[in-house]
């Protein structure tokens, strides 16, 4: 392999691809050459970097200088400056919010500094299209070393990590594995990657599979050599095109090289992956209703038991595990039990991905060990709320999880402790909320999701949630009853209660984690029929102050129902008769006259 | 492996049971006798677990478990009725009733209205809401009287779909549905039909055709079962949606082909509501096709049904009693000689009937003129295709089979029974292989279609016959007449028949009209002794068997003796006393029209057309009134197959019982007892019965034994008769000599939807949408090149005749050949017809 005297490391994960990375790549590469360096410097396209909120990012080895918010403009003073003159570009290198100087290198910043990689340990130091960037980071080493295990001692090693489910329900990877390798079968087993990544602002998966698609598929290698497995299937939403490009390339240069086939690494062992691609349902994320899409049926979950380690695709035992629990495999296998059961706590081990979304400045993905408390992952990490709001609650665990208040910030993130706050792991997704979010309409927003994906199999999940959204659409247009909440409640819990799969079992989450930790907002909606944050407009007054209104005249003009009167040099006022409270002078006023009473 | 044992102890609501291993909890309470309200849930169905109705409390699980999901397990502690599962349930079900139309459920004046609605006082008084048709049947009602629910918490939206009506049979009112989805189940499990899917999902879920087609689009079978199985009232039978709950049941055997399947008639008062499949396992199980389950209703309560005996004359009909009826119909009979008498009977009459009427003819006549419609149906093909019986296999092989070879099979609407049968073989792994020359419902399911050109039926079948000889070797020989890739489909075939363990050959009517189907049906035999293989031929009339059997041909004695048998003359004559070696006349149904004129003509259950031209008088005994007004005839009403007891002898052999369910419309009566009383007048002996099983203790004793009448065992009868039909073989039809091209070459088949001479078309509205009438296939090059569009009418014209039928464009129909389904296409003449074809002009 040629080597060079630096490397541009161009994040190219769906962020940084939508900010235009493929033409900085272009560019760079263009401006490069132009100057002759291109025997010196390399241009290198690889997965995300997690720090999308500041992207397109490249990232300069070896010293490690970290550019953001790169536009094709840049490159040539970047490459004369940078690579001509030696002089690293301080305008395009991070500041924290609210400070001056720039931090040139990507370690030192506070949104990389803390965390712990794991299962993302490739994320932006190599092509995730080219598998031998991967065996020169110890790639398939893990896979060398499983195959002269035996099985059951695999299986050991893998208990022994304390690795449990990333997908959300956290539980016991290497039981499972047991449980199937045990299962009776008269015709094969199988093991299935489940990335049908479906939670909105949720995209650990995705990232993961789009920087390092070897380490799921090595993961599933040694899994299903484990449990005695020769086919396995990826089954990855078609929603992620780079994803599934990525993940199509590595198959194949994984079969080339023998990794993947008949008598893998000359061992014996059988063994091949068939990608099948999801249609988008969030319900085929729940793992019967995955096995039924990937058989070609409707993607509806059946009751279990029997559970699918006994019975899943084609009937036959099927171990299922999430692109993260995949990923965290040929890491354990390599270094061993003993090295991954240190990180974490003591029931959660290892790290955790997260996409951390929402009112947060440092938006993007994070991988921290297990057992960090909220506010770490909030503040040194997502360097806390942007325009120095007030936290509000972080919503964990997407439409199946809950909000967890402020009060609670400094609740160490491990099952236990979120499952304790009424949400749960889920599978990564942490949505911020700001003291502007109104928590019925959160739980609205969740719901309204939810109900859209639900499958319509059982009554309480198709009837329930459309009926808990009936009553929070109620509530926040403020027409609901004190009755009402207590129906909902009751719904809440009913539903949560008697429904089939996790789908229907978690979608109250969020409106029971906010009727918990923020019934008062809910009361304000009802009794004195106010929106506390002043989200739900069908409560709020517009009113339009006198003295800081210009009379402009736009919300007069953009007004749809005429209640906006005023002439030139005169302060406007609303006709609070004729308002339909649709908000849209609140929207366009510029000088922020228009207040919400 | 320990030994487990077969059963486990539970606790169950404080009691100990002990139930089988392997059981849900449903089903372990259902045999103990507690009930757990379901919706979802059904005996024959895989467990669904949708409505959660079911939901227990167990020992030691999480939530609330579903019964019908969740196996028993030893020492597992069940609750069933907690006050928290019951409000649990409470709360579901109003849920499922906040998208149900609920009036009929919690009204306040639900008892009142109950109470009621028997009134005939039409003002003032509730008569009850009728939204419905399922009232009183509903299992919501069952669910929540037990649960006792009076109002609905939530509000209650109508989901307002549209009523779907115009497929046959059944109406779709989807705002009904529960979406417990026991109709897909069915649709899917049991039947293995795949037409009903689950489309969208969440709160927009509906059910039907995917892609949004009607079921008939979508290759909807008919079959009813969805319907069946719909605890609500979403699917509703057109004919019965307003009948109401049946008072009672009757177990018999369908009439409408010769599978035979048992059927359970629904009675209210005194009408047949409704027809649904028998759980029998040795036929039928659990199954019924379109006929059974929809058309029995319809054809037996039709208006048509004649209810008294009249007399036709001249065009005025007179009713009369019985007495004046039996009368005039001894008077004619006794001054006519024998060789002057003819009598038709229909083989959709009962072996009592049939045994009756034969007896009639020979002995009360002295007549041995006695012959069926089904002589002129099977054409000249009818004797080798009644010799595929003597190889015949029991329905039930079919479970066996490695390797299925269909002939000329269709299973859609009739014989779908069949139809599923072969769905389940291949699942199994059976593999299925189709000939047929037309488009058909195994050709998208089969391994191998092998589709031969028409007019090369039967050399197709010969080759195969070829490759299958034991000392030849299947790879030289080439199949005559065939295009390459067949001739390869061919040899796999031969192949596959060669190598399989337990064959079986299916016949089914493609071929019955054919023009070489003695051929193709001697070339079946013979392939089927070449691979070992059993055959199932599929007749298309209940008891085709029991008219050979009890005789009513000229050529065959009851027990299927050969009349020239003089051993067996001669003990006939003993026991009825009446000389039959006399009886070597040629006369038979195909000599009705060319043969001397009859004096009487006696039909029972038979409708000619322009029956009444034959002889000079004409005794008419059926369930209809004659299509058209008659000029000098006797017209008796007689009794439908639901009106009488008797035994049919379906195409396995198996003697099967047809039961009495309610009494024949009017004055009408069974055949046998109507003849019997005319003999009687007649003053002949030996026709003193009051009651079938009396006449089938006479054939049990004097002919062959039929087994016991009540409760027959229903095992098959060696079907090893001696006597044969005489058929005619056409000549071959040389080819044409002056050059000039023959247009076209016309096909036509029988139709088999058939009762007693009448087209089920003509009496059930249903049936007219599924059985092409008089619609002419015609390739869609030849129909562009003419000019005709799919619907026109069109004329088909050759020496012999005229006709005007409708234009179907088939991509499938070969090229320049045109086929038709015609009531009785032997009154065309032999297949195929060479014919001119063009627009009818407007």
């Amino acid at each position: 392999m040629k080597t060079y005297r630096s490397y541009c490391m161009v994040c190219a994960g769906t962020a940084c691809v939508s900010n235009r990375s493929f033409h900085i790549k272009e560019a760079l590469e263009r401006e490069i050459e132009k100057q002759g360096l291109q025997d010196e410097i390399a241009v290198v396209t690889t997965g995300c970097n997690g720090f999308c909120a500041v992207g397109p990012l490249v990232v300069v080895h070896p010293e490690g200088i970290f550019y953001q918010q790169l536009r094709e403009e840049d490159i040539p003073y970047v490459v004369e400056e940078h690579f001509l003159k030696g002089r690293p570009v301080k305008r395009l290198m991070y500041s924290p919010p609210g400070e001056q100087t720039p931090i040139p290198k990507m370690n030192d910043i506070g949104f990389f500094k803390q965390q712990r990689l794991i299962a993302l340990r490739n994320r932006g130091l190599i092509d995730p299209e080219r598998i031998d960037e991967y065996i020169a980071r110890d790639g398939y080493f893990g896979l060398a070393k499983a195959l002269k295990m035996k099985p059951r001692e695999i299986i050991q090693e893998i208990k022994d990590s304390g690795l449990r489910g990333r997908g959300g329900a956290g539980f016991l990877t290497g039981l499972k594995w047991e449980l199937t390798r045990k299962a009776k079968s008269n015709g094969g087993k199988f093991v299935l990657c489940n990335a049908d990544e479906g939670d909105p602002g949720a995209f650990m998966d995705r990232s993961i599979v789009e920087a390092d698609p070897h380490s799921v598929i090595e993961g599933l290698i040694i899994g299903a050599y484990a449990i005695g497995a020769n086919q396995g299937y990826i089954y990855i939403r078609n929603e992620y095109p780079l994803a599934l490009k990525r993940l199509i390339i590595a198959l194949e240069q994984a079969r080339n090289y023998g990794l993947l086939g008949k008598d893998i690494l000359g061992s014996g062992f059988d063994f091949d992956i068939k990608i099948v691609r999801g249609a988008g349902a969030f319900v085929c994320g729940e793992e019967t209703a995955l096995m039924a899409s990937v058989e070609g049926r409707l993607g509806e979950p059946r009751p279990r038991p029997p559970f699918p380690t006994e019975h899943g695709i084609w009937s036959k035992p099927t171990n299922n595990n999430n692109v993260e629990t995949w990923a965290n495999v040929p890491s354990i296998i390599r270094r061993g039990a003993q090295w991954y059961s240190q990180i974490g706590t003591e029931t959660s081990k290892g790290t955790k991905v997260f996409s951390l979304v929402g009112k947060i400045n440092n938006t993007g993905l994070v991988e921290v060990p297990m057992g960090i408390t909220l506010r770490e992952i909030i503040y040194d990490i997502g360097g806390g709320i942007p325009h120095e709001k007030a936290f509000k609650a972080v919503q964990t665990g997407g439409p199946s999880g809950g909000c967890i208040p402020a009060e609670l910030l400094d609740l160490p993130v491990d099952y236990e402790s979120l499952s304790e706050a009424g949400s749960m792991m889920g599978s990564g997704g942490m949505v911020v909320l700001d003291e502007d979010t109104c928590m019925v309409d959160i739980a609205r927003y969740f719901l309204s999701f939810t109900q859209d994906e639900s499958c319509g199999k059982c009554t309480p999940c198709r009837e329930g949630t459309k009926m808990m959204l009936h009553l929070l659409k109620k509530i926040t247009e403020g027409k609901g009853t004190e009755e009402d909440l207590e129906t909902l409640e009751q719904l809440a819990h009913e539903v949560k209660e008697t429904s089939l799969c996790g789908l229907g079992k978690t979608a109250p989450n969020p409106v029971l984690t906010t009727l918990r930790y923020f019934r008062d907002e809910y009361e304000a909606h009802i009794k004195e029929k106010r929106c506390p944050a002043h989200v739900c407009r069908q409560l709020n007054t517009y009113r339009i102050d006198p003295d800081a209104c210009t009379a402009c005249g736009l919300c007069r003009k953009e007004c749809p129902e005429d209640a906006i009167s005023g002439g030139k040099k005169q302060p406007h006022l609303i006709d609070q008769q004729k308002c339909v409270k649709c908000g849209i002078c609140f929207d366009v006023c510029k000088f922020e006259a228009v207040c919400i009473d | 492996m320990g030994k487990t044992s077969k059963t486990v102890q539970i606790n169950m609501d404080n009691q100990r049971l002990e139930v089988h291993r392997g059981l849900t909890i449903l089903q372990a309470a259902e045999s103990n006798g507690i009930y757990i309200p379901t919706l979802c849930a059904h005996q024959d169905l895989s467990p669904f677990g949708g409505c959660r109705m079911c939901i227990v409390e167990v020992e030691g699980m999480r939530g609330f478990p579903t019964a019908c999901t969740t196996p028993v397990e030893e020492g597992m502690v069940i609750r069933t009725k907690t006050s928290q599962v019951q409000a649990e349930r409470k709360e579901i079900l109003q849920l499922i009733l906040s998208e149900h139309t609920s009036s009929c459920l919690v009204c306040d004046e639900k008892v009142e209205c109950k109470e009621f609605m028997g009134t005939i006082r039409k003002a003032g008084v509730t008569t009850g809401c009728r939204y419905c048709p399922n009232d009183d049947q509903c299992e919501l009602q069952d669910v929540v009287d037990y649960l006792e629910l009076d109002e609905i918490g939530y509000p209650v939206y109508y989901r307002g779909l549209r009523v779907e009506k115009e497929d046959p049979f059944y109406d779709r009112d989807y705002n009904l549905c529960i979406l417990c989805g026991r109709c897909i189940r069915v649709c899917q499990e049991v039947r293995a039909a795949n037409t009903l899917a689950f489309k969208q999902r969440g709160r927009f879920t509906v059910i039907g055709p995917a892609f949004d087609r009607t079921h008939m689009e979508a290759g909807c079978e008919f079959c009813g079962a969805c319907v069946s199985v719909c605890p609500t009232g979403a699917l509703s039978e057109k004919a019965r949606k307003w009948e109401g709950k049946p008072d009672r049941e009757q177990i018999t055997t369908c009439a409408l082909c010769g599978v035979g399947c048992q059927m359970r008639l629904l009675i209210k008062g005194e009408k047949i509501i409704g027809s649904l499949p028998a759980q029998d396992p040795v036929v039928n199980s659990g199954q019924l096709c379109v006929k059974g389950r929809f058309c029995v209703t319809e054809l037996v309560n039709h208006h048509r049904r004649l209810r008294k005996p009249q007399r036709h004359q001249n065009g005025t009909e007179v009713e009369l009693s019985w007495n004046e009826a039996i009368e005039a119909a001894a008077a004619e009979l006794s001054v006519c000689a024998p060789k002057q008498f003819g009598m038709l009977i229909s083989p959709n009459c009962s072996n009592e009937d049939l045994y009756i009427a034969q007896k009639f003819a020979r002995v009360a006549m002295g007549s041995p003129n006695i012959d069926s419609s089904t002589r002129t149906f099977y054409g000249h093909g009818f004797s080798a295709y009644l010799d595929l019986f003597r190889q015949s296999a029991p329905l039930a092989d079919l479970e066996k089979s490695s390797d299925i070879l269909c002939v000329g099979l269709d299973a859609r609407f009739g014989r779908s029974v069949v139809g599923v049968a072969l769905r389940k073989a291949m699942k199994r792994g059976a593999r299925i292989v189709t000939i047929n020359p037309r488009p058909h419902n195994l050709a998208l399911m089969a391994d191998i279609w092998l589709k031969p050109i028409l007019g090369a039926e039967a050399g197709l079948l010969r080759s195969l016959v070829k490759m299958t000889e034991r000392k030849n070797s299947t790879s030289r020989t080439r199949a005559k007449g065939q295009g390459r890739g067949l001739t390869q489909d061919l040899l796999t075939v031969a192949e596959m028949l060669k190598n399989a363990h337990s064959p079986a050959i299916l016949v089914g009517s493609e071929f019955l009209q054919h023009d070489k189907s003695w051929q193709i049906f001697e070339l079946v035999g013979r392939l089927a002794q070449n691979v070992g293989a059993r055959i199932l031929p599929l007749p298309a009339q209940n008891n085709l068997l029991g008219s050979i059997l009890m005789g009513t041909y000229p050529e065959i004695l009851p027990g299927g003796f050969s009349s020239a048998d003089e051993k067996k003359a001669r003990q006939f004559k003993k026991s009825w006393s009446v000389n039959l070696a006399q009886f070597s006349t040629g006369w038979n149904a195909s000599a009705l029209s060319t043969g001397p004129r009859l004096k009487v003509l006696y039909l029972i259950g038979e409708n000619l057309p322009g029956f009444d031209q034959l002889a000079d008088f004409t005794i008419y005994q059926n369930i209809y009134s004659p299509d058209s007004p008659t000029v000098d005839a006797l017209v008796l009403p007689s009794a439908a197959f639901t009106e009488a007891d008797g035994t049919f002898i379906n195409g396995e052999g198996r003697i099967q019982r047809v039961r009495k369910a309610v009494n024949p419309p009017g004055d009408a009566l069974p055949d046998w007892e109507i003849l019997c009383r005319i003999a009687r007048k007649m003053g002949k002996k030996g026709f003193d019965f009051s009651s079938a099983g009396q006449i089938h203790r006479e054939i049990s004793r004097s002919v062959m034994n039929l087994g016991r009448f009540h409760r027959p065992k229903r095992k098959p009868v060696p079907l090893t008769w001696q006597g044969r039909v005489n058929v005619s073989r056409p000549k071959p039809s040389g080819k044409v000599k002056d050059g000039k091209q023959i247009p076209f070459l016309l096909h036509a088949s029988s139709a088999e939807h058939v009762y007693r001479g009448f087209l089920l078309t003509a009496f059930v509205e249903g049936a007219r949408q599924i059985f092409p009438q008089d619609m002419v296939d015609i390739n869609p090059k030849d129909a562009q090149k003419k000019g005709i569009s799919q619907g026109d009418a069109v004329v088909v014209s050759c020496e012999r005749f005229q006709e005007t039928w409708t234009a179907n464009i088939v991509d499938e129909q070969p090229p320049r050949t045109l086929h038709v389904t015609l009531h009785q296409s032997a009154s065309l003449g032999a297949n195929p017809h060479r014919v001119k074809v063009k627009k009818k002009d407007v």
